[in-house]
């Protein structure tokens, strides 16, 4: 069982969502019993697979399965896990189990909600623990449909229009991945991600081989398979200016899966780009490296400043879901061990801090039903503990110190300023503006909401019940627990981190 | 030693099979009259599986040619194969179809079964003329059968437009085969293709250097007789309307069976002048020529089919835009002009095979319920027909091109062959056209489930809603487990 761990990881959830299919329409109560089930167990084995079996010192690959999947095209079934995508897979298994009691008041068509839920499991799960270019492509893709129908049918006023733009837009990117993965395939002639770093390191990835030779239109192979690359990530982290699929996404999509859109899917960019694009191409990396950190500034401000005038409550945190990539994005550019031991923790913390904003949001909406900033006041009052759990929220969103949020986003700025290029000195310092605009919106609305007189219309409002606040609670826990121990984190990514810096950093390729 | 004739009519035993079904058919329904239809069918897929049976029987037998004519190979065995299991499947539509349970019903079958007598001649030749017979064939039938539904205006125009067009390109088509004839003194390609031109008065790769004006032309002219047939832009006019009017299970036919079947033709031509292994370099180069033409056909016809797919909101209308898209892919691997890049054409269309077939199946099933073939018809309808609805998703997902499918699959080969052939301005255009598509496929999602649940009810068809679900099953099955498939494309595509 142990030498198998991830694919269990993986599939359970697919017996779960076979179980789901075989239930009668009226159980909806065994249903919500088997989803848990079948998330929990991911979770239960995740834990033991980071607190046990995992071994922190190394900086490899590990739990490696291997095995020939289409011997036609080559490729395999191959997949492991390493420092950077351990902990996104437990945060994976994490909010998806989360994602479920989240999701008990959701009244039309149980069975089919929970299916595609399980499904989404899958290929989340199965990205981050895919070697093998192939499958991680296959796994990307899984999660574009069960997310349009997840958007589509259970969303907002505005869902078939959000749940379309985001497939459209996703897809567009995907298939830029597709030609990418093609090109290398040829060049390289294998589908193994661990060969193609191997074979850029030792400077035989250069597209020679490929029948229109390693130039194509005044630029290198290695720079088109970058950029082809990187915008299809760049669209799911999202970067600015491929971030406008976001807004709509996130706020027509039912709370839930606004949670898990916004706390692991935009990850699944960051983690692309740190494992199938910028090891493969590190010399096109090196040359793009401020541009991509200008991206990642343009990113910071520019959401926070977005956030800033939003009066829809749940629209506010989504554009500062961008604000805060944009320090992943900082982070990696900078190629120092802070910089990107930083963005990889700011990865995680946004995950829990975020997705704990999107239940919060969730809470009042589902009692107001409208998210109007300006239209609520007071309520500490009537709901006290929920003002209390919002604080925490709000200020590890903030980045107070303390929280979570602090350390990944001063490791990142420091580490950013470390950088060889002293041209990201500057960046770090127009990064700080950022900082100050989101404690803004983020005081602003909390002032606007809980704050000041009591709106008559909510005094009888009942306070936050044992559900929501079972989903909150972990993910308040981790961002207060990370923000005195990050070392639970910073730890197990270290040798990895470690790793890819030695690797981007090789000049030659 | 043993009678050449009777060597040949051994080897073309499915052709018999296949005609004697046709024949007893149309007696049956004489003797019948109109009652009880289903016999028919049911005597028409117990002919085809025993073709099949025939077909299975000569896997793995050497290429041959029989009757001076005949070309008996693995080639013309994956065509002929296809050709069965997709019209059984169209037989299976026309007993399921409410409207088609007319008298007349034995003309039907007759006439589907001998333009697959058609298809089996057309497929499995090297010599032109027998190639011209069997497209002439498989044409006749398709046009009568385009104008079956007697009362009904748009069946008429349809079959009246097919007549026109088809006439004009067979008759272009024939004249570049005649020109060819004139040219190299031979109506065989496998003669035509040899390398050092021997028994011919000229050889092809000799004229090429004389004469490559009209080498030119001739080429040019048979290709546009094959683009009609597969509904390659800009011979691609007849397809909606045709598509339109047309009974749908004869557009399925034309869909799928007839289209594979004029892909298959093209698979041979050029692949039997250009692509052998003792041809000469200046004919490979002359073929690397010709592939790019293809390739910039390629590209007009998928962008054209897809950008007027967008508009429709016509199902049938949007399906018949769609195969004009998917036949731009599958040029892909033709224009790629390598073995591989006809393997993988190859595949497409044996996947194209299961997701164009869930497709119009869904479109018929939903015909008979709501009574017409516009999207907005569906909406809701996803809730109360889950089953066939969640196949409808199966197969428009591999429409588009998205994994697990086996149109992914299709895809990616099409992909690989398309770069390794340095065309890769086809393959990203490829690449954004499926994005395209995406938004038309899935607004008849969007139909089916983002609205609330419809009024109508389904209609109870438990044993077609359960094919239809079988289908789907495969279309993501073989998607994962791509080997039967591309094993039997890579195997077949052996033109020696």
């Amino acid at each position: 069982m142990e030498s198998h761990i991830l694919s269990w990881i993986t599939f359970v959830p697919l017996i779960g969502m076979a179980l789901i299919v075989c239930l009668p329409k009226r159980a909806i109560g065994a249903v919500k019993g088997v989803s848990l089930v079948a998330t929990f167990i991911p979770l239960v084995l995740a834990t033991q697979v980071y607190f046990g079996l995992f071994d922190k010192a190394e900086g490899g690959f590990q739990l490696v399965e291997r095995v020939p999947w289409i011997g036609g095209i080559g490729a395999e079934y191959y997949i492991g896990i390493d420092g950077l995508s351990l902990p996104l897979v437990w945060l994976t298994t994490l909010l998806l189990f989360i994602g479920v009691p989240a999701s008990f008041n959701i009244a039309k068509a149980g069975k089919a909600y929970y299916a595609l839920l399980l499904l989404l499991e899958i290929g989340i799960v199965g990205v981050f623990v895919a070697l093998d270019y192939f499958l991680f492509y296959v796994y990307w893709e899984i999660m574009l449909l069960p997310m349009y129908f997840l958007i589509g049918i259970w969303g907002g006023p505005r869902r078939e229009y959000a749940a379309i733009k985001f497939f459209l837009y996703t897809l567009a990117g995907s298939v830029l991945m597709l030609v990418a993965v093609v090109a290398l395939r040829l060049a390289s002639g294998t589908f193994s991600i661990p060969a193609m770093v191997q074979m850029a390191q030792d400077g035989a990835l250069t597209g020679g081989n490929l029948p229109f030779g390693g130039m194509l239109l005044g630029m290198k192979f290695t720079t088109w398979v970058f950029w082809f690359l990187f915008v299809s990530f760049a669209i799911k982290v999202p970067v600015f200016p491929f971030h406008t699929w976001l807004p709509d996404a996130h706020v027509q999509a039912p709370t839930p899966i606004s949670v898990i859109l916004a706390g692991i899917l935009l990850k699944l960019g960051g983690y692309g780009m740190l494992r199938a694009c910028f090891p493969i191409v590190p010399g096109a990396f090196q040359t793009f490296a401020y541009t991509l950190g200008v991206l990642g500034v343009i990113s910071i401000v520019y959401g926070a400043f977005v956030a800033l005038g939003q009066t829809d409550f749940k629209r506010m945190v989504a554009y500062s879901s961008v604000s805060h990539m944009g320090y992943v994005l900082l982070g990696f550019a900078a190629l120092t061990e802070w910089g990107m031991s930083g963005a990889a923790l700011q990865m995680f913390n946004h995950g829990t801090s975020s997705a704990a904003l999107f239940l919060i949001v969730g809470v009042i909406y589902d009692r107001a039903h409208h998210r109007d900033l300006n239209g609520f006041g007071g309520l500490a009052q009537p709901m006290p503990v929920y003002w209390g759990m919002t604080t925490i929220g709000f200020f590890a969103a903030l980045g107070l110190p303390g929280m979570a949020g602090f350390v990944s986003e001063a490791l990142t700025l420091v580490g950013a300023y470390q950088a060889d290029d002293a041209r990201f000195r500057v960046l770090v310092l127009i990064s700080v503006i950022g900082i100050v605009i989101t404690a803004a919106f983020l005081l602003w609305a909390m002032q606007r909401v809980f704050l000041g007189t009591l709106n008559e219309k909510y005094k009888d409002y009942k306070d936050i019940d044992a559900r929501e606040i079972f989903c909150q609670a972990p993910l308040l826990f981790l961002c207060i627990a990370l923000g005195i121990f990050p070392y639970f984190l910073l730890d197990w990514l270290r040798p990895s981190v470690t790793n890819l810096i030695q690797i981007l950093s090789h000049t030659g390729a | 030693m043993g009678d050449p004739y009777s060597e040949g009519l051994k080897a073309i035993l499915p052709e018999l099979v296949l005609t004697s079904t046709a024949l007893a058919a149309l007696v049956l329904d004489l003797v019948k009259k109109g009652r009880d239809s289903r016999q028919v069918g049911y005597l028409a897929l117990g002919g085809l599986a025993l073709t099949a049976l025939t077909l299975c029987g000569q896997w793995g037998d050497a290429p041959k040619t029989v009757l001076n004519v005949v070309t008996v190979d693995q080639f013309g065995n994956f065509f002929k194969l296809f050709t069965c299991a997709s019209l059984a499947v169209v037989v299976v539509f026309v007993m399921n179809d409410r409207r088609e349970r007319e008298h007349g019903i034995g003309e039907y079958y007759f006439l589907l079964l001998g333009a697959a007598v058609g298809i089996f001649f057309m497929v499995g030749t090297n010599n032109l003329l027998l190639l011209m017979l069997g497209l002439e064939l498989l044409s006749l039938a398709s046009y009568s059968l385009a104008g079956f539904h007697k009362g009904s205006r748009k069946s008429a125009e349809a079959a009246m437009k097919y007549v026109v067009f088809g006439g004009l390109s067979t008759g272009i088509m024939l004249y570049g085969v005649s020109l060819l004839y004139g040219l190299t003194g031979t109506i065989d390609l496998a003669q035509m293709g040899s390398a050092d031109g021997s028994g011919l008065p000229v050889g092809l790769m000799a004229q090429l250097q004389r004469n490559p004006v009209p080498v030119a032309v001739a080429v040019v002219l048979v290709l546009a007789g094959f683009a009609y047939k597969v509904s390659v832009v800009p011979f691609h006019f007849w397809t909606p309307d045709v598509y339109e009017g047309a009974p749908t299970p004869v557009t399925t036919f034309l869909a799928v069976g007839s289209k594979a079947a004029g892909f298959g033709a093209l698979l041979r031509f050029t692949g039997a002048l250009f692509l052998r292994d003792d041809v000469q370099q200046v004919v490979r180069d002359y073929g690397e020529r010709v592939g790019l033409l293809l390739g910039i056909l390629a590209a007009i016809t998928m962008t054209v089919g897809n950008l007027a797919a967008v508009r429709q909101t016509s199902l049938k209308r949007l399906l018949a835009y769609s195969s004009i898209a998917h036949a731009g892919y599958v040029l892909i691997g033709v224009a790629a002009m390598t073995q591989g890049g006809f393997e993988a054409a190859m595949y497409y269309l044996a996947a194209y095979y299961f997701m164009n077939l869930g497709a119009f199946g869904f479109l018929l099933y939903f015909e008979g319920v709501t009574g017409s073939d516009q999207i907005d018809a569906l909406r809701g309808m996803g809730w109360r027909a889950p089953l066939v609805s969640v196949a409808m998703i199966a197969f428009l997902v591999s429409l588009t091109g998205l994994p697990p499918t086996v149109g992914f699959y299709g895809k990616y080969l099409l992909f690989y062959e398309g770069i390794k052939a340095e065309m890769l301005w086809l393959v990203v255009v490829a690449g954004l056209n499926s994005v395209v598509s995406l938004f038309y496929y899935f607004r008849v999602a969007k139909a089916l489930f983002l609205s609330d649940a419809s009024e109508r009810s389904a209609a109870s068809q438990p044993l077609f809603v359960g094919f239809l679900a079988a289908l789907g099953a495969a279309t993501v099955a073989l998607g994962l487990y791509t080997a039967p498939l591309h094993d039997w494309a890579v195997r077949s595509m052996d033109l020696r």
